[in-house]
């Protein structure tokens, strides 16, 4: 009982979070609003790797939808097909976008302990963009995967 | 002082073993507001309010952090892979940035 007024609940709340947020994006549009956290794209990723050489790999799976119906509710898989042992696993895993004002969405730090290199999780996206996944190994290489996602603000298609 | 967040650590499959690599779930109420949009009745701006860094141990001992930023959705969700080392407590502790900090925990139970 407890769980299921639970669920209720949080989609209760996500119900409310849906429409406020679609209008968002519009507004942000107009309002050109910088916010504290806003970094691009190639900034954060040399932040993140100091500058190191970035490959794309298909060791990276990510699945993000071709359309979202909401883009204030964006889920983002990522599996890297990579060990996870003492001396050789993945680090990190950086969620990232390319046209919010704050290109960072989650850095995942892992450890062997993980098991395997996963995350998952649900962003926002402004406007039609990638996200990108950009993976650390605990040799100091990284490697990347993008997908582009279509952001449909309101309405049908 | 606030009333503790309301959250839930979700663990599956329900039935593994010890070595087993299992999926842990962790979903949490939090508006994650971004401090750019306006209060639609007020007219003023929300402030900035949404988690900023994740630890999950398992009995004590970390073995994922995050950091989080504005851009994840409300009501935030947060998935990785656990090998289970054997009977323990997954505890997940959390921070926005307005410095709340709360703690989930859940007990792992391999059926070995």
């Amino acid at each position: 009982m407890k769980r299921r007024n639970f669920i209720k609940s949080m989609m209760a709340v996500s119900a409310v979070a849906v429409t406020p947020v679609a209008l968002m994006a519009k507004e942000e549009a107009k309002a050109k609003k910088k916010g504290p956290n806003d970094l691009t794209v190639e900034a954060a990723i040399t932040a993140i790797t100091g500058g190191k050489e970035v490959k794309k790999s298909d060791k990276i799976k990510l699945t993000v939808p071709e359309i979202a119906e909401n883009g204030a509710v964006v889920p983002v898989k990522i599996e890297v097909d990579h060990p996870m042992e003492e001396a050789n696993y993945v680090k990190a895993i950086h969620v990232l976008n390319t046209k919010n004002g704050n290109a960072r969405c989650v850095d995942v730090m892992l450890t062997p302990a993980n098991g395997k290199g996963y995350f998952a999780t649900r962003v926002k996206l402004s406007s039609t963009q990638e996200v990108v996944a950009l993976v650390e190994l605990s040799d100091g290489t990284f490697i990347k995967a993008g997908k582009s996602v279509k952001v449909t603000i309101g309405g049908c298609g | 002082m606030a009333e503790a967040r309301k959250s839930m650590i979700k663990i599956k499959p329900k039935k593994y073993k010890t070595g087993d690599i299992v999926k842990v779930d962790f979903i949490v109420i939090h508006p994650m507001d971004t401090g750019l949009i306006k209060d639609k009745k007020t007219g003023e701006i929300k402030p900035a309010h949404y988690i900023d860094n994740i630890t999950f141990s398992f009995d004590g001992k970390p073995f994922t952090t995050m950091k989080v930023w504005e851009t994840v959705s409300t009501n935030p969700y947060f998935s990785v892979n656990f090998k289970v080392p054997g009977k323990g407590k997954i505890t997940v502790d959390y921070t926005d940035n307005t410095g709340e900090k709360n703690s989930k925990s859940k007990k792992l139970k391999p059926k070995d």
